[in-house]
């Protein structure tokens, strides 16, 4: 069996793995490559590098046990964070997602207006000598031509299929597109300008007609501005992300980049109103849950654990009952309270024979999310506390008795402080874990109810992580650089609040 | 009988009350299976009728694709839980056995990492895998392959701290031992460090599937398509109608993917609750 580990065959066997890994890879680098995502290929070449030299070499034997865990948490986990203190930094939202090359080419490509009389015609597209074409009918003057982005070729009448609307079908050198190329044609001709005569030239509206258009918009490289050649509107870039008049910011062009703008979207957190008075409240809630979801949860795991903690008959019984609610998948659970909790049809109001909408109060919707949670969390306090109320030695309840304690003063004085001792990591860590528990307000009432804040945003019920989700991935304005900002604020205070657990619990000690 | 009422009756009471609560969404959710009416209305704690009308919609309507929701949460998690322990379980040897330059600072980062909870950099991992997308679309934005990816690189942070909780309580005279017989850090990792932590691993596989199951977030805006995505999101999107009244064939597929999950659980509780206290506290 050891010899396995050494001999030929194991190599030769490692040696195809790695090697096959690495061919992979390397495919994906080029891809990466050649969609100029430079840090991602970057990132798959160094990759490929250290599997070879890891893996092919002796060079470093804890290395072997790493790396493939490494590269993951790297990839996966650290470059989000990097890429999400990045983004906190960036205008980057709705209409500032692209980069600047690309919002000036759209700027461009959409900077036209029709001509004074807006002329159109009826076309045909399709191809004239290899190049994407327009077969162009003037039916007023009884006009015809084919027109490329270069060229513009008269036609003879006499040539041509003309139908009733006296509109050209075909003409001679002039391929109409197939069905199948029809599908693709909306990307190869939407952008394309076909030419006409001067500066204008025909843009298309649709499959079939034309519209004579001229560029009003014109991009000056050397002043990084855009004018207006119609009205004289200069555009400057406003250093945020966006090409607007000077002196009047609400005028911009459409899209705008994503730019850098320093600190700017978390000084937004405490300077903008719209922004700081539902965050505040949002952030009190957070807290406030938090707090009662683990005080909620501890008080009843701990009751049950202490009526338990006696060989009473029944207890295993009574056990794998407590636990039922644990062992369910939670997302079921609470998909089901949700229903549970259902105005008209829940089982909630029918029990207690009320009609009350739940989700629409924010006082109910909040009881309604503790007594979800406690239905959820107390399982796991109950577990916990009985296995911490058998680690207390005997013997110190037992010396405690015999110098004449009571039984409440030993559960005061004794028990007590040594199970807080014990559990203060694992109630710290519950409390991060609700401070960010996502799943259960989004599932059970999606942060509502709304307009009880401000009711663009956030709900009654929103916590700092749901909230920061509208405002990235919402409906309205998707603003990715303020959520970044966000998260980072919230990762902060959580990590600050798990570091202060784990110092008690004396984890870190453990490796100094 | 009177010593009995004063020190057991009330733990009997209360307990029974706690177990009322937290049976009743769980017998509410089986009566309602049986009902072919659809709510999770309580007209009576006496089930009126026992009808299978939920279960078979489950399984033959056509627009409820309850199967391959199953196949897909069982692949994402399954992959997940097996890739990241295998993966997680090397590392954890290495920080708790082997020593080289800088193993602190590794561990200290990552418990760093392991505290960001992977929500957070949700935007960023949106962003990144849509670029993903422009160049492998098959592990891109909107893939299952993608996604798995995610899970696991989320999974090691933690997934590595808990396991290296156990690897720490292994005795170290075992592969001292090895070593003095001459075995190599790799021999001492697959023939005697593997055989001994075989059941931890298989709980923080269980830990890992559970979690991953019930992942819901990555897995909606990741996973688009009807037949692309897990039960969690399938289910969601389906009851979410303000009048939905697919409560039926919803009570019954939760119950049919919850009972093989809470029988694991239940019959492995043991190993379980010392792996979740593992990580935090240390013996």
């Amino acid at each position: 069996m050891t010899s396995f580990f050494t001999g030929k065959v194991s190599f030769a066997i490692k040696l195809v793995v790695v090697l096959l890994v690495s061919a992979v890879l390397l495919t994906l680098t080029q891809s990466a490559f050649a969609q100029k995502e430079y840090f991602i290929a970057g990132f798959l070449a160094i990759t490929i590098f250290l599997l070879i030299l890891t893996y092919l070499s002796k060079i470093s034997i804890p290395l072997k046990f790493f790396l493939p865990g490494i590269l993951l948490l790297v990839a996966f986990v650290l470059s989000p964070i990097l890429y999400t203190v990045t983004m906190s930094t960036y205008n980057y939202k709705t209409g500032n997602i692209v980069s600047q090359g690309e919002a000036i080419e759209q700027v461009k490509n959409r900077g036209f207006e029709p001509d004074a009389n807006g002329t159109s015609f009826d076309i045909k597209i399709g191809r004239y000598e290899m190049q994407e074409a327009i077969l162009v009918s003037d039916t007023i003057n009884k006009a015809y031509f084919i027109s490329t982005v270069n060229n513009r070729i008269p036609l003879n009448a006499a040539d041509l299929t003309i139908n009733e609307y006296s509109v050209a079908e075909s003409a001679p050198d002039f391929e109409t597109l197939s069905d199948a190329d029809m599908a693709k044609a909306d990307e190869l001709y939407s952008l394309k300008r076909f030419k006409y005569q001067d500066e204008y030239f025909i843009a298309l509206e649709g499959f079939e007609v034309g519209v004579v258009s001229r560029q009003v918009l014109e991009f000056d490289e050397a002043k990084d501005q855009f004018k207006n050649v119609i009205t004289g509107d200069i555009y400057v870039n406003n250093g945020r992300g966006n090409y607007a008049i000077a002196g009047s910011p609400d005028k911009y062009l459409e899209p705008g980049w994503r730019a850098p703008i320093w600190f700017e979207n978390y000084t937004k957190l405490f300077t903008d109103k719209r922004l700081r008075g539902p965050l505040v409240s949002v952030f009190i809630w957070t807290v406030t849950f938090a707090t009662l979801s683990v005080l909620t949860t501890f008080a009843l795991g701990l009751i049950l654990a202490l009526a338990l903690n006696k060989p009473i008959r029944g207890r295993r019984f009574y056990r794998s009952i407590l636990i039922l609610p644990y062992a369910m998948p939670s997302i079921m659970s609470i998909l089901i309270w949700g229903g549970m909790f259902n105005t008209e049809f829940g089982a909630i109001n029918n029990l207690l024979g009320t009609q009350i909408a739940w989700f629409q109060s924010a006082l109910f919707a909040k009881f309604a999310i503790i007594l979800v949670n406690l239905w959820l969390g107390f399982p796991y306090f109950y577990l916990i506390s009985s296995g911490a109320l058998q680690a207390i030695p005997s013997e110190l309840l037992e010396a405690a008795a015999i110098d004449g304690a009571n039984p409440r003063q030993i559960f005061r004085r004794i028990t007590m402080p040594l199970l807080l001792q014990i559990l203060s990591p694992l109630l710290i860590a519950s409390f991060a874990f609700n401070f960010n528990n996502f799943n259960l307000i989004y599932l059970l009432t999606g942060g509502g109810p709304r307009a009880e804040l401000d009711g663009e945003l956030a709900g009654a019920t929103d916590i700092l992580i749901s909230f920061t989700y509208k405002i990235a991935f919402g409906n309205s304005i998707q603003d990715l650089g303020l959520a970044s900002a966000i998260s980072l604020v919230i990762f902060v205070l959580v990590a600050s609040i798990s570091m202060y657990g784990l110092r008690k619990s004396k984890v870190l000690e453990s490796f100094e | 009988m009177n010593l009995w009422l004063r020190n057991n009756a009330w733990r009997h009471a209360l307990v029974i009350f706690v177990c009322l609560f937290s049976l009743f969404p769980l017998y509410l959710v089986v009566i309602s299976s049986f009902n072919s009416t659809g709510s999770l209305r309580l007209d009576s704690f006496i089930p009126r009728e026992f009808s299978f009308a939920n279960y078979k919609m489950l399984f033959t309507d056509p627009t409820i694709p309850y199967m391959t929701w199953v196949k897909n949460s069982l692949i994402i998690a399954g992959a997940t839980a097996v890739l990241s322990v295998t993966i997680g379980s090397a590392s954890a040897f290495a920080f708790s056995r082997l020593y080289f330059k800088g193993r602190k600072t590794g561990i200290q980062l990552l418990l760093l990492v392991q505290m960001f909870p992977a929500i957070l950099a949700i935007s960023a991992v949106y962003v990144i895998m849509e670029r993903v997308y422009t160049f492998a679309p098959s592990i891109g934005l909107g893939t299952q392959a993608g996604l798995l990816l995610i899970y696991l690189g989320g999974a090691m942070g933690v997934n590595i701290w808990l396991l290296k909780g156990f690897v720490d309580s292994i005795p170290k005279e075992l592969d001292e031992a090895a070593k003095i017989d001459g075995a190599s850090a790799v021999q001492t990792y697959w023939l005697i460090f593997m055989p001994l932590a075989a059941p931890v691993l298989a709980v923080v596989a269980l830990l890992s599937f559970i979690g991953t199951f019930n992942e819901f977030i990555l897995a909606r805006l990741f996973l688009v398509d009807m037949e692309a995505r897990t039960v969690a999101v399938g289910f969601q999107q389906f009851i979410g109608g303000p009048y939905s009244d697919n409560w039926g064939p919803f009570v019954a597929g939760s119950i049919i993917a919850s009972v093989p999950i809470v029988a694991i659980f239940l019959s492995l509780q043991k190993y379980i609750v010392n792996g979740l206290t593992a990580g935090s506290v240390k013996g």
